[in-house]
């Protein structure tokens, strides 16, 4: 099959396993939470893969649309349909701010600089809460309305999600074949050159963090009403560095890595329910592995094992 | 290189989103979905229907309120097996699948989570932090579980509206307000100052005793609340001591209490002014002998005056099998799996609605005080609580305290649910 | 001034004191090892936190405080050369080795702290160690610990002796000659190798120094890896990567901005300030406020 009907295999793939899923509660589940992270590392490889930034703050945007979102509907009664697009559009100007840093930093000192906003994030969720409810968190988050009367739930909130992972990668796909795409991974090869050439680097710095701090933000107001619980810790350093392994492991800068990291790593926590620790340290050890032995992630290393050969075959039917 | 590999992934893929679909294609993705679908499907979830009778038991093993979690382990486990070995109930034997929360809300919804998806509980217990309790009570409400909660005072646990879940302890905003009532019978228009961590037990009692302190004329001098993780209230304690109150109430998350307490003391604070609203025994190890005079709220103490004889049995089975006598934590959390048992023959089968039912007509008693056991239309218990002055401490074995002050109040007495949110 | 004012001030002045030392001994660890080598290590929270729980379980077992400081600092000692030999050595020659080396102790810091969830986590929830010494101080109206006392005056002393190691001393001018031009300095005799293997180790003994320290003066639990080394980084960017006398000077404001803020308005506004003062140093001087 060619690379285009396998993506329309797997779309459809994915838009189907909701329905088959039904019967069993845990895979489900499972499965939404894959799709939740779908859209995450999307909008984390546009970053990280495209852009060539690293914003540990991911989660932090995340976190403050989920939140707005909780506030418009619950004190002024949105839909939330109407509350979700809204609170995602005010995070993603936030994410914007927060993304300034970059036009003066970049690499260390931009991660640095990402991880301190993070943290504060964090902290100002936990000492403000008056929207938040701090540590205790908000429980009992209601889903979103269905079209036709009630609460979505269910396998059609599970389809709902395939349906949102699934624009997400069409859109990251759609994104990175523009102008703009191509940009950006001018200004991640180089920068200086790329404003040589007439690029403008801040202003497409500024629109990398627009667009990212929206796909954040929409899995955050998702999260939120699939989880049904959130608190100050599900939106921590933590978070963003696991949305950034997925992508750097499945292979950053291209579209089927991060889908390939995701769909191995991101269950794993809740398979390893009760081994909390030994999570934590399987993803330590991975973000090793990573750094040290496989800078490309696996689809990465795999394009470039596939190149290499068909160099080397090319090479010697030159030969004969 | 591998920009521009991915450069033409994107277009492929992105070209066909806009292109049709192909038949070939479309029935491929289709059969693989059913063919998944017949490997995964299973039957939903039935009740259980033999095999012991499975009730998640979640709490803290590890992080803050470990002592907590830990104590109620104990008088749970104590009681479990004298369940099992009597014959259980409905002529199966009782199980409690432990997980451990680490103190945390986000923990405890996730184990919650795979207790009902993966090990199909037929009810949800535990908790003693207020946090996590609330955290799980969002789930058992949201997933239609009955959920008994031993320890975990937050009035929101059975704030109007709640159907599933049952509280044993007596709620933390009504301790407030009875702390208020008890100094002002101690000392009319005392001063008072406040050292609490940032944990929704702590703004609860905060919350009732605000309400009832102008009411019962007394001044609060020092306000400090610590961020969760502290290690430090030298300044704090200090600042408490200029502004020379004749109580201070202390309530720390884990042993950060005993920090708060070790500085005022240090800092030349009487024990006889030291009120903590709750006191438990590794609690009471952990103050030692030099708090010794301080005053500390109970439900279930070894020194309280008029015990009947099943508490005095209680007490030294307790302390044979476990080396130190029992409190409040471990009186309730050993009555918990009594009460799941007079809760379960009442429903007559083992089914999550017909339990919700029973605990909500139930008229039981607690085994240990003969206290009576049944639950408003919210969830909520009787209201009461001991003041105990603790006497003397010795080492780790046990500890001398005398009851001197009880009250009962109505669940409405104040405002409780508007109090706090 | 009346006596309750006093005891305010007099307990201020030690916890900013105390607080200021450590942070400042944190951060001169890690300001020597990213100034020097440039490998910012994220996981120096964590090598702070071992050091003081692994002094906990050695006073569990029965040990004196002061035989299990001098243990720790040994097996921290050890520690480091083989982390060194295992790890750091290999990117001492890549270029551009900031982002993979912060991201590859992130991994660490999740590992340690998997760890300690799994092993002292279960144990306790709180730690402390017995006091160095006994008895108290009266400064004032304000008793003070003879144990605090001694660990500010170590803390101080180990500063001074850090400061001067590096500005006096030959191996601090060959550390200077290195980072200013690593070639110029290998061309003149320097063995880079060493210089960077014995920054690395100096570093990561202050850091193992900084956390018996607070362990003593403190209790503490796991939380305080993360607080502290997100503190270091500040510390270090506020004070200029590489200055010792930088990592000092902020170091005492941030503790003594904790100590201050947290009486005027709370605990926790506190740890806002000082990460604040960061962003907005990484946003306009990157490069610090001292010079190395």
């Amino acid at each position: 099959m060619s690379a285009r009907r396998w993506a329309v295999a797997l779309g459809l793939l994915a838009l189907a396993l909701p329905f088959v899923l039904e019967g069993n509660r845990f895979l489900a589940f499972v499965y939404s939470i894959v799709m939740i992270h779908l859209i995450w590392a999307n909008g984390m490889n546009l970053l990280y893969g495209y852009v060539g930034l690293m914003p540990l703050m991911f989660a932090g945007v995340a976190g403050v649309a989920a939140y707005a979102m909780i506030y418009l509907t619950r004190s002024h009664e949105w839909s939330f349909w109407l509350a979700a697009p809204m609170a995602s559009l005010g995070a993603s100007l936030f994410g914007v701010l927060l993304g300034l840093p970059s036009l003066r930093l970049t690499g260390f000192y931009f991660t640095l600089c990402s991880l301190v906003i993070q943290t504060v994030i964090t902290l100002a969720f936990v000492f403000f809460p008056t929207f938040t409810n701090g540590d205790t968190g908000i429980n009992q988050i209601a889903p979103p309305q269905a079209p036709w009367g009630g609460a979505l739930s269910g396998v059609w909130m599970d389809e709902t999600l395939a349906i949102v992972a699934v624009l997400s990668v069409l859109l990251c796909g759609w994104i990175v074949s523009t102008r703009l795409g191509k940009r950006f991974m001018a200004i991640r090869e180089d920068d200086v050159l790329a404003e040589v050439l007439g690029i403008d680097v801040v202003r497409d710095r500024i629109i990398a963090f627009f667009i990212v701090s929206m796909f954040a933000s929409i899995g955050g107001c998702l999260f939120a009403v699939t989880i049904g619980f959130i608190s100050p810790r599900s939106f921590d350093v933590l978070t963003s560095l696991n949305i950034w392994l997925f992508v750097a492991f499945g292979g950053r800068g291209t579209l089927i890595g991060p889908i390939i990291g995701t769909i191995v790593l991101a269950p794993i926590p809740y398979l390893l329910q009760e081994l909390q620790g030994f999570k934590d340290v399987l993803s330590g050890v991975l973000i090793i592995v990573v750094t040290l032995l496989m800078p490309g992630g696996v689809w990465g290393e795999l394009l470039r094992w596939r190149d290499r050969r068909r160099a080397r075959r090319a090479l010697a039917v030159g030969q004969t | 290189m591998t920009c521009r590999t991915s450069v033409r992934d994107v277009r492929a893929s992105a070209a066909s989103a806009v292109l049709g679909v192909t038949r070939p294609v479309l029935t491929g993705a289709v059969s693989a979905a059913l063919v998944l679908g017949g490997l995964t499907y299973q039957a939903p979830a039935l009740a259980q229907a033999s095999g012991p009778i499975k009730i998640g038991f979640n709490t803290e093993l590890t992080g803050p309120w470990t002592f907590f979690g830990n104590s109620c382990v104990a008088g749970l486990k104590m009681a479990n097996d004298e369940i099992n070995k009597a014959g259980g109930v409905l002529g199966r034997p009782l199980e409690f699948v432990t997980v451990d929360n680490q103190t945390s809300p986000t923990q405890a919804v996730a184990a919650s989570r795979n207790l009902d998806v993966n090990d199909k509980v037929v009810a949800l217990t535990g908790p003693t932090s207020s946090d996590t309790a609330l955290a799980m009570y969002g789930y058992a409400e949201q997933q239609k579980i009955p959920y008994l909660v031993p320890v975990a005072a937050f009035p929101q646990l059975t704030k109007p509206g709640t159907r599933y879940t049952f509280r044993i302890e007596p709620d933390a905003a009504g301790w407030g307000y009875v702390i208020a009532r008890f100094l002002e019978e101690r000392k009319p228009g005392a001063k008072v100052a406040l050292m609490y961590s940032d944990a929704a037990l702590m703004h609860a009692i905060v919350a009732g005793f605000k309400y009832q302190a102008p009411r019962s004329k007394l001044t609060i001098v020092s306000d400090v609340m610590f961020p969760q993780g502290s290690s430090d209230a030298t300044v704090q304690a200090a600042q408490v001591r200029a502004a020379n109150p004749d109580y201070v109430i202390v309530m720390g998350a884990g042993a950060f209490d005993n920090v708060m307490q070790n500085q005022l003391l240090d800092l030349g604070i009487k024990p006889e002014q030291l009120l903590h609203p709750y006191g438990i025994t590794t609690q009471v190890f952990g103050w030692g002998q030099r708090s010794a005079g301080m005053i500390y709220g109970s439900f279930f103490d070894h020194g309280l005056d008029n015990l009947p004889a099943e508490g005095r049995d209680f007490i030294k089975r307790f302390d044979a099998a476990n080396g130190r006598p029992p409190s409040y934590v471990e009186n309730y959390c050993y009555n918990t799996p009594y009460i799941f048992k007079q809760a379960l023959e009442l429903a007559g089968v083992v089914d999550r609605e017909k339990l919700r039912d029973a605990f909500s007509r139930m008229k039981g008693r607690e085994v240990t005080t003969g206290l009576p056991v049944s639950f408003d239309k919210n969830g909520a218990r009787k209201e009461y609580i001991y003041f105990m002055q603790l006497l003397s401490v010795d080492g780790k074995r046990t500890y001398a305290s005398k009851q001197i002050y009880y009250h009962e109040w109505d669940a409405d007495a104040i405002p409780v649910y508007d109090l706090v949110k | 001034m009346s006596d309750a004012t006093l005891l305010v001030v007099a307990s201020t002045l030690s916890t900013g004191l105390i607080l200021g030392a450590i942070f400042a001994l944190v951060a001169a660890g890690v300001t020597i090892v990213y100034g020097c080598v440039w490998l910012p290590n994220a996981s120096n929270g964590q090598f702070f936190l071992l050091a003081a729980l692994a002094a906990w379980s050695l006073t569990g077992a029965g040990l004196g405080s002061a035989a299990a400081i001098i243990m720790v600092l040994l097996l921290g000692l050890v520690l480091s050369l083989g982390l060194e030999w295992l790890l750091v050595r290999r990117l001492y020659d890549v270029p551009n080795r900031n982002v993979a080396c912060f991201v590859l102790t992130l991994g660490l810091t999740q590992i340690m702290a998997g760890i300690f969830s799994m092993t002292w986590g279960r144990w306790s929830d709180q730690y402390t160690l017995p006091p160095l010494v006994s008895g108290i101080t009266m400064i004032g109206p304000f008793p003070m610990t003879n144990n605090r006392i001694l660990v500010l005056l170590i803390a101080l002393v180990v500063l001074a002796a850090s400061f001067a190691l590096l500005r006096y001393h030959r191996y601090g001018r060959a550390l200077r000659a290195v980072f200013q031009n690593r070639e110029a300095a290998a061309l003149r005799g320097v063995d880079v190798r060493a210089v960077y293997r014995m920054s690395f180790l100096l570093g990561s003994s202050i850091i193992f120094l900084g956390g018996l320290l607070f362990a003593l003066a403190y209790s503490f639990d796991l939380t305080v890896a993360w607080t502290m080394s997100v503190t270091a980084f500040a510390i270090m960017i506020v004070g200029g990567p590489g200055s010792v006398l930088g990592a000092l000077v902020v170091g005492m404001v941030f503790g003594f901005t904790q100590a201050i803020v947290s009486i005027f308005a709370s605990p926790t506004a506190a740890t806002f300030s000082y990460l604040l003062a960061m962003l907005a140093m990484l946003l306009f001087k990157p490069t610090g406020l001292f010079l190395r």
